[in-house]
C-alpha cells in the first residue's frame, strides 16, 4: 500500500511521524554549508599568492603572503567550529528522531491485532525496528549529509568560478549537468541490480536460518550433507550476484575519474586559449584546476551513497508501510465501565473470516451467564480458537456484535478489559526471565508471597519446590528449559494471578499429564465459583463437568446444552464424545 | 577502548594475523587488488606532477611570458591518459577487494554451518538460535569487514610515502613541513578512531539489546496482548531504544570533533606550505609549478587520508566480530561417531538401555535407568509432566548422549554408528514438528529417493492424505517458512509421515500427535497398528487409547523406570500409574456420582 508513495512523500511522512527529525534542521543545514564553504579557501589563496606575490614582477613580499595565509587560516578555523556544531546537531536530531520513529513503529506493531503479528514473518517485523531504522541512521549521518553538503560545495565552487571567469565556469557547469544526468541513468540501472542483490541476500539468510534452527531435525534424520548443499547453493548464488553487481557499480563509479580528467584537460586548453585574448591570469587558471576537483568529489560521494540512499529509501518505505497498517482493535472514544463481579458474555450473529480465506465463524449467537462454566468443543478447524480470540477481543468480528458484562466490547477500555478478562493460549509462551517475573507479566506488582499462593492454590506448589531455584529459576529463551507441559503451568498461573472475572482457556493444559490436568480443572472450578470461565477443551473431561457445552462444527455453533443433554441427543457431540471415551478407557 | 583488553598494538598484531589468514586462502585476488591500488596511487602522484609541469611550461609560460602554447594539446592528452589509468586502477582494486570479501564470507559461512553440524546438542542447548544466526550473518559480515578497504589502505600508504618522497625531492623544507603535517593528521586520526571504537562497541551492545527485546515481544505477541501488557513491553523497548540513542549521540559527539579536524587539517597544511613555498620560490629554490604540484597533491590526499583511521577502526571492529565467529569454531564438543554401518530395513530392532543417567545441568533428569524392548514391540512410555520421557526419547535417538550407561540397538551401542548411519535405522518425531520452507513432498522425503507411492503411503498412515489432497498443488504445494500455512495438527501429521516413509527399525514418537484431534489420532493409531510396520515403536503418550494399542508400557517417574509390563499389570501393581491413566475415567465417574 505504501507503493504509491514517492520518495519525497516518504520523507515528508517520516518527518510528520517523528518531528524531532526536522527540529532545527534548517539551521543545521545552513551551518553545514557554512562549514563546507571553507573548502574553497585554499584555491582562492593559492590564486592570490601566485598572481599577486610569486608572479609579481616587483617580487614577493613576505608580510603580504603571511597576511593572506592568516586570513585563510582564520576562515578555516571558523569552518571547523561551525562544521562541528552542525554535525553535532545533526547527530542529535537524527538519533532522537529515529529512536522516536523506532519506538513508534514498535508500538504500532504491538497494537495491531494478533492476526497481524502472527501472519507476518516475525523476523521481518524485527527488521522493521532494527536494521531498517539503522539504515536510515547510516544514511542520515553519512550519505544524506554528504549529499547535501557535497551539493552545497558544488554550488560554492561554481560561484567562485563564475566570479573568476564566467566562460570557464559555464564549461564546468555543462560538464556537471551532463554528469548528473548520467548519474540518474546509473542510478536506475543500479537500483535493479541492488534489488536483486537484496533478494539473494534475503534468500541466503533464510536458508541459513532455517538450517540452523533445524539442526535437531537434521541430526535426527541424518540429512547433514543435504542441508550443507542447500546452504552452499544459496551462498554461491548470493556471491555471484553480489560480485557482478559490485563490478558493474565499480565501473560506473570510476567514470567520475575519467570525467574529472576530461574537465581538467578542457579547462586547461580553453583557459590557455582564452587567456591569451581575455588576459586571464595564471593564478586564476590554476585555481580553476583546484576548483574542478571540488566539483568532482561530491559527485563521487553521490555515486558512493547511491546504495545507502536506495537501502534507506526501501527501509523507510517498509517502516511507513507498517505505520500505515490499520490498528484493528481500537480504544473506545466514549468508554463505558464494566460492573464489578463476574462477567457475562453475549454473541449476536457474530461472523469472522481471515482476510484471504473462507468464513471461520458464521452467525454465532449465544449467551454465557455470569458464573457459568462453559466448555467449547469441536474438531480442529471448527472455529473454536477464533471464538476464544473474539471473546477476549484479540480480534474484532466481521459481522455481528459481542457484549462483555452487558457492554458492547468495543466500548470497553482495553486496559480494563485485559484486567478483568484473562486469556491463556495453548502455546504457553514464556519470556527469558525467572518463573516469578513471568508470572508478574500478569500482575506486575505481585509479591513473591502472592505468587507462591497462586501456585499453591492451583496445587502446583510441589512442582515449584522441585525446581532448582524455585521461583527464581530462569526459564531460558521462550521457556526452553521447561517442558511444554511445564510452560503451560506457568502460563496458567500468570493468568490466574490476575483473579479474572472471565477466564478463557484455549487448550491451556493440552501438554499436561491427565492426573495433573484433572487436578487443575478441579482447582479452577472450585476457585472460580461465582466467576465465569470458558474453556476450549481438547479433552472432553472438561465438558463433562461444565454447566454448558458449546459444540462448534465448520464455523457454526451446532449444539449447546449440558453434557448429558447433548449425549442424549445423538448429534455431533455424541460422536466426539464416543471418540474421546474410547480413547480414555483404561481397560 | 581498553575494556576489552585491546591496545592499538594488539589490534594491529591480531588484525594482521586475521588478514593474513584471509589472504592466504585467496592470495591472487589480494595481489590484483594491491596492484590496482598501486595504479591508483601512482596516477595521483603522476597527475599532480603533470599539473605542476603544465603550470610552469604551459600556463605561466603562455599567459605570463607570452610564449606559444605548443605543448597545450599534449598536456591535455597526458591529463586524460592519467585519469583513464587511475579509473582502471580503481575498478581493479575495488572489484578484487569485493571478490575477496565476498568469497571469504561465503567460505566462512559454509565452514560455520559444517562445524555446527558436527557439534553436540548439549552445545546447541547453551546457545540461543538468534545468537547463532547473528554470528553467521552480521558477525561474519563484520569480521571480514576489513577486507573491503584493505587494498585501498595499502594504496593510500603507498601514496603517503610517495607524497613525502616527492615533496622532499622538490624541496627539503617543504618536505619537512609535509612530514610534520601529515604525521599530525594521521596521529589525530588514529587516536580518534581508537577513542571512538570503544564507544561504538557500546552502541553495538545496545543494538543487540533492542533487537532481542523486539524479537521476544513479537514472538510472545499473543501472550502480551492477552495479558494487556503492550504498554509494558513498549516501555521496555522504548528504554532500550533511548539508551541506544544516547550511546549513538555520545559516540557522535566525540567522532564529529575528530572528523572536522581531520577534514580541515590538510587544507590548513596547504595554506602553511604555500607560505613556506613562496619563501623558497623567492629564494630561487623551486618553481611556481612545484608549489602547485605539492598543493594539488595534498588536496587530492585530503579524502584518502580521512580513511586511515577507519582502517584501524575496521580492524578492531573486524577482530570483535571475528572473535564471536572464532568462539563457534573453538567449540570442539563434537559428536563422536563410530564405524558401524546401518542395517537398513532389516526389520524391527530390539533396544536395550542399561545404567542410563542423564542431567541437562546439575539436576539429574534420569538416573540408573534400565530398559529392554524386544524387536517389534510397541512400547508406550507413560509418566507425569516433567518426568523425563522426552529426554529418554532424545537419548534413544542419540540427539543427546547419556552421562553414564549405554543404549544399544540390536546389540550395537548407538554411539558406535557412523555419521548419518543411525538415522537409517531410527526415526524420531518430536512434539514440536519442524517443517522446512519446501514442498509437502520435500518435507516428507527430505530430498531422499522415495517414490510418490511411498510418500502417499506414509501420508495415509499418518492420516494426512485428506488435507494434502485438498492443498492446491498436492505433494508439490510449497509450505512457507516453518509450515506456517498449516495447522499444528497438520504439521504433526507431516512430520509423522516423514518418519514413516523411512520404514525405520525403531520409531520414536514423543507426543507426536498432541495437536491432532482425538478422533483423527485414534484413526492414525489404528492404521499404524494394522499396518504391521517393520518397526519397534516407542511412543510417549497420555491417552489410554494410545496406551492400549501398545504391547507393553514403561512407567517413568522420579527419574527412573518404576514399572515395565502390560497395561493391565501396571494398573494392578502401580497405584501411581493407575491414578495417572485413569484420571479422566475417575473424574467422569466422580461427576457421575455428584450428578445423581
Amino acid at each position: 500500500m505504501s507503493e504509491r508513495y514517492t520518495t519525497g512523500a516518504l520523507v515528508r511522512r517520516a518527518l510528520v511521524e517523528s518531528p524531532a527529525l526536522r527540529q532545527g534542521l534548517r539551521y543545521t543545514l545552513i551551518l553545514a554549508m557554512v562549514g563546507q564553504a571553507v573548502t574553497v579557501v585554499s584555491p582562492i589563496v593559492l590564486q592570490m599568492i601566485i598572481d599577486e606575490e610569486i608572479l609579481d614582477p616587483a617580487g614577493l613580499s613576505l608580510p603580504g603572503v603571511v597576511q593572506k595565509a592568516a586570513v585563510a587560516l582564520a576562515a578555516l578555523i571558523i569552518g571547523v567550529v561551525v562544521g562541528r556544531i552542525s554535525l553535532l546537531r545533526l547527530v542529535r536530531s537524527s538519533s532522537t528522531g529515529l529512536s522516536d520513529l523506532r519506538t513508534k513503529t514498535f508500538d504500532h506493531i504491538m497494537r495491531q491485532s494478533v492476526l497481524h503479528v502472527q501472519e507476518e514473518r516475525r523476523g521481518n517485523l524485527v527488521s522493521r525496528v532494527t536494521s531498517d531504522i539503522s539504515t536510515l541512521q547510516e544514511f542520515m549521518e553519512w550519505g544524506g549529509v554528504g549529499l547535501i553538503v557535497g551539493l552545497s560545495q558544488v554550488l560554492l565552487a561554481m560561484t567562485v568560478m563564475l566570479v573568476y571567469e564566467w566562460r570557464l565556469a559555464l564549461i564546468a557547469l555543462g560538464f556537471v549537468a551532463f554528469y548528473m544526468l548520467m548519474m540518474r541513468w546509473f542510478q536506475r540501472i543500479l537500483a535493479k541490480n541492488y534489488d536483486e542483490v537484496r533478494r539473494e541476500v534475503g534468500r541466503s539468510l533464510g536458508v541459513l536460518s532455517e538450517a540452523t534452527s533445524a539442526i535437531p531435525v537434521v541430526r535426527a534424520y541424518g540429512t547433514e550433507e543435504n542441508t550443507r548443499e542447500r546452504v552452499a547453493d544459496a551462498l554461491e548464488r548470493r556471491f555471484r550476484i553480489e560480485y557482478v553487481t559490485n563490478r558493474f557499480a565499480n565501473t560506473l563509479f570510476s567514470t567520475a575519474e575519467v570525467f574529472a580528467g576530461l574537465l581538467t584537460a578542457v579547462l586547461i586548453v580553453v583557459g590557455v586559449l582564452l587567456g591569451i585574448e581575455a588576459g586571464m591570469t595564471a593564478g586564476t587558471l590554476v585555481a580553476f584546476l583546484f576548483l574542478a576537483n571540488l566539483l568532482i568529489e561530491p559527485l563521487q560521494i553521490v555515486v558512493e551513497t547511491l546504495d545507502f540512499a536506495q537501502a534507506a529509501a526501501s527501509g523507510l518505505r517498509r517502516v511507513i508501510a507498517v505505520l500505515d497498517g490499520e490498528i484493528e482493535i481500537e480504544e473506545p472514544e466514549d468508554p463505558q465501565p464494566l460492573r464489578p463481579g463476574g462477567l457475562s458474555a453475549r454473541f449476536e450473529h457474530v461472523g469472522y473470516s481471515y482476510p484471504t480465506g473462507p468464513p471461520v465463524l458464521q452467525d454465532v449467537t449465544l449467551d454465557v451467564p455470569v458464573g457459568a462454566r462453559v466448555a467449547v468443543v469441536g474438531e480442529t478447524g471448527s472455529g473454536k480458537t477464533t471464538f476464544a480470540k473474539l471473546l477476549v477481543r484479540l480480534l474484532d468480528p466481521g459481522e455481528g456484535r459481542i457484549f462483555i458484562g452487558g457492554v458492547h466490547a468495543p466500548k470497553i477500555r482495553l486496559a480494563e478489559l485485559r484486567r478483568r478478562v484473562s486469556f491463556v493460549p495453548q502455546e504457553g509462551f514464556l519470556f527469558d526471565d525467572t518463573i516469578a517475573n513471568n508470572v508478574r507479566y500478569g500482575q506486575p506488582d505481585a509479591s513473591d508471597a502472592e505468587i507462591w499462593t497462586a501456585f499453591h492454590e492451583l496445587g502446583l506448589g510441589d512442582w515449584v519446590e522441585r525446581l532448582p531455584n524455585r521461583l527464581d529459576t530462569r526459564v531460558g529463551e521462550r521457556g526452553s528449559s521447561l517442558s511444554a507441559g511445564e510452560r503451560q503451568l506457568v502460563a496458567l498461573v500468570r493468568a490466574w494471578i490476575c483473579s479474572p472475572d472471565l477466564l478463557v482457556l484455549d487448550e491451556a493444559t493440552s501438554a499436561v499429564d491427565p492426573a495433573l490436568d484433572v487436578a487443575l480443572r478441579r482447582a479452577i472450578d472450585r476457585l472460580t465459583e461465582g466467576r465465569t470461565s470458558v474453556t476450549i477443551a481438547h479433552r472432553l473431561s472438561t465438558a463433562e463437568g461444565a454447566d454448558e457445552v458449546l459444540v462448534f462444527d465448520h464455523g457454526r455453533l451446532v449444539e449447546r446444552g449440558s453434557h448429558r443433554e447433548l449425549l442424549a441427543k445423538g448429534g455431533t457431540y455424541t460422536g466426539l464424545y464416543a471418540d474421546w471415551a474410547a480413547g480414555t478407557k483404561a481397560v | 577502548m581498553t575494556e576489552s583488553g585491546l591496545t592499538p598494538w594488539s589490534v594491529v598484531r591480531d588484525g594482521l594475523r586475521l588478514i593474513g589468514r584471509f589472504i592466504r586462502a585467496h592470495p591472487g585476488s589480494f595481489a590484483i587488488g594491491v596492484a590496482g591500488a598501486a595504479m591508483f596511487a601512482g596516477s595521483i602522484i603522476a597527475s599532480s606532477l603533470v599539473i605542476g609541469w603544465i603550470t610552469d611550461n604551459v600556463i605561466i609560460s603562455t599567459l605570463e611570458e607570452g610564449a606559444e602554447p605548443d605543448l597545450l594539446y599534449l598536456a591535455a592528452g597526458v591529463i586524460l591518459a592519467v585519469a583513464v589509468f587511475k579509473a582502471m586502477g580503481i575498478v581493479l582494486r575495488r572489484t578484487a577487494a569485493g571478490w575477496l570479501q565476498g568469497k571469504t564470507r561465503q567460505d566462512v559461512r559454509n565452514q560455520l554451518l559444517a562445524h555446527q553440524l558436527r557439534l553436540k546438542m548439549s552445545w546447541f542447548n547453551r546457545q540461543a538460535i538468534g545468537d547463532l544466526l547473528a554470528v553467521a550473518d552480521s558477525d561474519v559480515q563484520q569480521g571480514t569487514g576489513v577486507l573491503g578497504p584493505l587494498p585501498y589502505a595499502s594504496g593510500v600508504s603507498a601514496l603517503l610515502v610517495g607524497t613525502i618522497v616527492m615533496v622532499f625531492l622538490i624541496d627539503p623544507w617543504l618536505g619537512l613541513g609535509a612530514v610534520i603535517g601529515l604525521a599530525l593528521v594521521i596521529a589525530i586520526d588514529v587516536h580518534g578512531s581508537w577513542i571512538t571504537y570503544g564507544m561504538w562497541e557500546e552502541v553495538q551492545r545496545w543494538r543487540g539489546r533492542v533487537s532481542s527485546v523486539a524479537h521476544e515481544s513479537f514472538d510472545g505477541a499473543l501472550t502480551v496482548k492477552a495479558l494487556g501488557r503492550e504498554g509494558y513491553v513498549s516501555e521496555r523497548f522504548g528504554t532500550a531504544s533511548n539508551e541506544l540513542r544516547d550511546r549513538i549521540i555520545d559516540v557522535g559527539s566525540t567522532w564529529t570533533k575528530y572528523q572536522v579536524i581531520i577534514k580541515s587539517l590538510p587544507q590548513i597544511l596547504i595554506v602553511v606550505l604555500l607560505v613556506v613555498g613562496s619563501v623558497r620560490i623567492d629564494a630561487g629554490a623551486m618553481s611556481a609549478g612545484d608549489l602547485v604540484t605539492v598543493s594539488y597533491l595534498l588536496s587530492l590526499l585530503a579524502f584518502p587520508i580521512q580513511l586511515i583511521g577507519f582502517v584501524l577502526w575496521d580492524l578492531a571492529g573486524s577482530l570483535a566480530g571475528w572473535q564471536r565467529v572464532q568462539d563457534v569454531f573453538d567449540a570442539e564438543d563434537f559428536v563422536v561417531y563410530g564405524e558401524e554401518t546401518a542395517r537398513s530395513r532389516a526389520g524391527a530392532a530390539p533396544v536395550e538401555g542399561s545404567g542410563v543417567a542423564f542431567a541437562y545441568e546439575e539436576e539429574p533428569v534420569l538416573a540408573d535407568l534400565e530398559l529392554e524392548i524386544a524387536a517389534g514391540t510397541t512400547l508406550a512410555v507413560v509418566g507425569p509432566t516433567g518426568s523425563g520421557k522426552s529426554t529418554l526419547c532424545l537419548l534413544l535417538a542419540r540427539l543427546w548422549d547419556p552421562d553414564t550407561g549405554s543404549i544399544r540397538l540390536e546389540d550395537r551401542d548407538v554411539r558406535t554408528f557412523g555419521r548419518s548411519e543411525l538415522p537409517k535405522e531410527i526415526a524420531y518425531v518430536s512434539q514440536e514438528s519442524f517443517l522446512f520452507d519446501a514442498t509437502v513432498r520435500g518435507n516428507v522425503t527430505l530430498e531422499e529417493n522415495f517414490s510418490d507411492d511411498d510418500v502417499w503411503h506414509a501420508l495415509r498412515l499418518a492420516g494426512a492424505t485428506e488435507f494434502v489432497d485438498r492443498l492446491s498443488d498436492g505433494l508439490d504445494t510449497q509450505l512457507g517458512e516453518r509450515g506456517t500455512t498449516l495447522s499444528g495438527g497438520q504439521r504433526q501429521r507431516l512430520a509423522l509421515a516423514r518418519a514413516l516413509v523411512r520404514k525405520p527399525r525403531l520409531l520414536i514418537l514423543d507426543d507426536a500427535t498432541s495437536a491432532v484431534d482425538p478422533s483423527v489420532e485414534a484413526g492414525i493409531l489404528r492404521s499404524l497398528k494394522s499396518a504391521e510396520l517393520p518397526s519397534t515403536i516407542m511412543v510417549v503418550a497420555y491417552r489410554p487409547s494410545s496406551i492400549r494399542l501398545a504391547d507393553e508400557v514403561l512407567y517413568v517417574d522420579q527419574k527412573r523406570v518404576l514399572g515395565h509390563g502390560t497395561h493391565q499389570d501396571l494398573l494392578e501393581s502401580q497405584p501411581g500409574y493407575a491414578r495417572l491413566v485413569q484420571a479422566y475415567e475417575e473424574e467422569a465417574r466422580r461427576m457421575e456420582r455428584e450428578a445423581s
